[in-house]
């Protein structure tokens, strides 16, 4: 039997509602399937304050072992580095994050929060991620940090994080797997396929049918603001709650894995220059693409000119 | 001499965010209480300076659980900045979504958060239904609980089939949503939320929604009640049996006064009826006395909060969000501040919104007995029954509709300022927003759990849980679970009531003993 403990830094608890739609197994199975036993779960436990307090001393005391921590949120370190934004009875609760890390056999950071700080890491909360900062190594825990298992942080980027991701993360942990990180310590499992990939726009994007308003069907990288050629997900390959994913809506992918999400500039929209993307897609030199680009609109075909390939 | 006991403190866990009340007790019952969010994470000066669209990605991540909701009040904004009203069928598609996101929310809150506790055995050693408790509602284990994870998921697929992913899609943009599912999907959606249904009305409801809306006073549940083994073992029958019996008709009665806002804009041309263009009708109440709804009414107090102090607690339009982290005032106790109606402490959710709409039966409880706990959580677990046959027919009207139009062109954003004002599933939500060269220039959120767990204000008043708590007996400080009842009675969601500000606008100094 293996034990894990989900805590809730400074986040929304979109991660857990993410992860209450895995199929196959669903969260039952999976941990039936895994004898995994939940100690903790803030929005599913029911012990009392007092049974939830012991459980916590005796894991700090090794009196319980710690075999999976999972953090949801990001550890909120302000104002001035004193975690006082988020406490637990009067004391920052950054310190229980620390002990808790420290005894635990894997670590890992459910969402993009508690992997690079996410939302508020620019500002005076220090929301930090558990061994990054954005794209800065070192985070709350530091660089060096090792869970028990000898292995850092595993960061299971996105916002939220894919459900399929999750579970299929614990498995890994619960049968004592190590995964490949890249790195930013995202398991190439999952992140070493981009957004784009498996995109149903991507015949469109093929020949540059590039879309500048909502509701259309051409391809949203040029205009729109899609971050999916940019960032690495399986959001297209796995699809969400069994069904879709964002850009097979006709929303752009808004680049939730990437250490600097939340971007600064604005969503819906691609900084270009000479109608040309800013960022391209991972590799790609900027002479060639744009010769490439201008060669493939001039042979795009009549139907996607005509939008009359669905997506 | 009666025992008093000062200062505990009670950690609430399944609330969305962090919670602590802090109680005084006197002869095992409560005398005081103060609420307060402790976490500080919020939003709004975040936006400040952002592209005008902005609020339509960051704000649906304030709450994984309302996640569709915040979106909507975003672009009901934003629509109102636009000056542009979104097609009938980008209504449809809208409503539709936030109401499955209502409704998994009502389930899910019902069995996995508030029933939880009934399968708390160290607090309910000696209740008659404790051993059905737990098989019902064991966390992963429990019947009732399984089922919830298990339909709940599958329900949810819809507003994956609309919008892409659930949670923190973007579907809805100011003039209408970014596509419409295939005829085929539509139909999927059908079957989905007609097999929802069933199971709803199988397990939840343990009769058809139409026996349930025949229920019109306290002597008709009593009677619905007896009338037959299903009524009495589905979940909502279960409920008040135990809910009964551990007197929760009786705990937490809370301000008596109520508002919503409204919700569920009607397309134009629809079969679903509605009051004033929204299906779901707005107004404040005292007791059951129903006013018409005044958006110029609303002012929040931040005289408790750990934010920076105004002259008069102002409009959301006109508010600011600057945390003040002082350790010397005690007199400050939580990030959540204190909204106020015509400044009055008021509750907001599924109780409110049957008061407001003159529902029979919740009027009956309330003018019976008053509100409490057992009131507050079942007008939560029937909700449903006033939305899934209006989800159905917006699902034909797709189907026959598909080819109409589902987006208004909004090419740029004007200048302007426009007010998101919805229900969210925890009851009345707002977001105020003010464009200026198409970037955000101000944002301001009310969310239900300000409303409902707000702090005190300039006046001493205490907010809706804080007064809800007052003479709750608690047997055991050590498993305080009757606080717990009369808190997510009100379904907390703390993520969604805390704010959030840019660098370098702390004030004050920080210590030890600022919480207190």
């Amino acid at each position: 039997m293996k034990t894990a403990y989900w805590l809730q830094g400074g986040g929304c608890g979109g991660d857990t509602f993410s992860f209450l739609s895995s199929e196959c197994p669903d969260i039952i199975g999976l941990f039936r399937a895994l004898d995994i036993q939940l100690l903790w779960h803030p929005s599913l436990s029911i012990i009392s304050p007092l049974s939830h307090e012991n459980l916590y001393e005796d894991i700090l005391a090794g009196r319980q072992t710690l075999d999976i921590l999972l953090v949801e949120g990001s550890v909120i370190c302000g104002p001035a580095g004193t975690g006082m934004f988020h406490t637990v009875d009067g004391h920052p609760k950054k310190e229980r994050i620390y002990s808790l890390a420290s005894q635990a056999q894997v670590v890992i950071a459910v969402g993009t929060c508690a992997c690079f700080g996410g939302f508020g890491a620019d500002d005076a909360i220090e929301a930090t991620g558990l061994q990054f900062v954005k794209k800065q190594p070192g985070g709350f825990l530091g660089k060096d940090f090792t869970s028990k298992s000898g292995q850092p942080v595993i960061n299971l980027a996105g916002c939220p994080c894919h459900h399929d991701v999750i579970s299929g993360a614990l498995m890994s942990a619960a049968k004592g797997v190590v995964l490949e990180l890249d790195k930013y310590q995202r398991p190439l499992e999952w992140y070493s396929t981009t957004v784009h990939q498996g995109c149903t726009r991507n015949e469109y994007h093929e020949y540059r049918v590039e879309e500048s308003d909502f509701g259309e069907m051409g391809c949203l990288f040029f205009h729109m603001g899609c971050a999916g050629p940019l960032v690495p997900g399986p959001c297209n390959k796995s699809l969400w709650n069994q069904q879709s994913s964002k850009t097979r809506a006709g929303v752009p992918c808004f680049g939730c894995t990437d250490p600097e999400f939340p971007r600064a500039t604005p969503f819906f929209q691609t900084p270009n220059i000479e109608g040309i993307p800013l960022s391209l897609p991972m590799g790609v030199n900027r002479a060639h693409y744009m010769v490439y680009k201008g060669m493939a609109a001039a042979a795009a075909p009549e139907h996607l000119k005509n939008r009359k390939s669905k997506v | 001499m009666a025992k008093i006991t000062k200062g505990i403190n009670i950690p609430l866990n399944r609330a969305e965010g962090d919670l602590e009340i802090n109680v005084e007790i006197e002869g095992g019952i409560i005398t005081e209480a103060w609420s307060a969010g402790t976490l500080f994470r919020g939003f709004e000066g975040m936006m400040r300076g952002r592209g005008a669209l902005d609020g339509l990605v960051m704000t649906p991540r304030v709450c994984g659980i309302c996640s569709i909701t915040h979106l909507t009040a975003a672009v009901e904004a934003l629509d109102a900045i636009a000056t542009v009203t979104p097609p009938d069928n980008a209504r449809r598609l809208r409503n539709l979504a936030l109401m499955v996101e209502t409704v998994q929310s009502d389930v899910r809150q019902a069995i996995l958060m508030f029933m939880a506790d009934f399968a708390n055995r160290e607090a309910y050693a000696d209740h008659p239904l404790a051993a059905d408790a737990s098989r019902r509602y064991q966390p992963l284990a429990g019947r009732a609980a399984l089922e919830v994870i298990r339909e709940s998921k599958r329900l949810v697929q819809v507003m994956a089939i609309i919008g892409g992913q659930w949670p923190h899609t973007s579907f809805m943009v100011p003039g209408g949503v970014t596509s419409v599912p295939e005829i085929s999907k539509l139909l999927q959606c059908r079957i989905i939320v007609e097999r929802f249904c069933s199971w709803y009305e199988r397990s939840i409801l343990g009769c058809s929604i139409d026996r349930w809306l025949a229920i019109q006073s306290v002597s008709d549940l009593d009677a619905w009640l007896d009338e037959s083994p299903s009524h009495q073992e589905s979940e909502v029958g279960f409920f008040i049996r135990f809910s009964r019996q551990a007197g929760m008709h009786t705990l937490g009665k809370g301000p008596n006064r109520y508002l919503s806002y409204g919700n569920l804009p009607l397309p134009l041309d629809t079969e679903v009826q509605g009051t004033d263009g929204r299906m779901t009708a707005a107004g404040f109440a005292a007791s059951t006395t129903v006013i018409p709804f005044e958006g110029s009414k609303i002012t929040e107090d931040v005289s408790h909060a750990w934010y920076e102090q105004g002259a008069i607690p102002l409009h959301p339009f006109s508010g600011r969000t600057k945390p003040y982290a002082s350790g010397q005032s005690g007199r400050l106790y939580s990030w959540v501040k204190a909204p106020r109606y015509g400044d009055e402490v008021v509750e907001t959710g599924p109780l409110a919104e049957m008061i407001v709409a003159g529902n029979p039966l919740f009027c009956d409880m309330i003018e019976k007995d008053g509100p409490s706990v057992m009131a507050r959580q079942l007008a939560r677990m029937v909700r449903p029954t006033g939305l899934l046959p209006s989800m159905a027919v917006w699902l034909n009207e797709l189907v026959e509709r598909r080819g109409d139009s589902f987006y208004h062109s909004v090419r740029s954003m004007p200048d302007g300022q426009g007010a998101g004002m919805i229900q969210a599933a925890r009851g009345a939500l707002g977001h105020w927003v003010k464009i200026q060269d198409e970037k955000i220039t101000h944002y301001q959120i009310i969310t239900p759990t300000a409303w409902n767990g707000s702090p005190r204000d300039e006046q001493g008043r205490r907010g809706a849980w804080e007064d809800a708590l007052i003479g709750t007996p608690i047997k055991d400080s050590k498993n305080p679970v009757e606080a717990g009842h009369v808190v997510r009675s009100f379904d907390p969601c703390l993520v969604c009531a805390v704010h959030c500000l840019k660098k370098g606008e702390t004030r004050g100094a920080v210590n030890d003993g600022l919480t207190r």
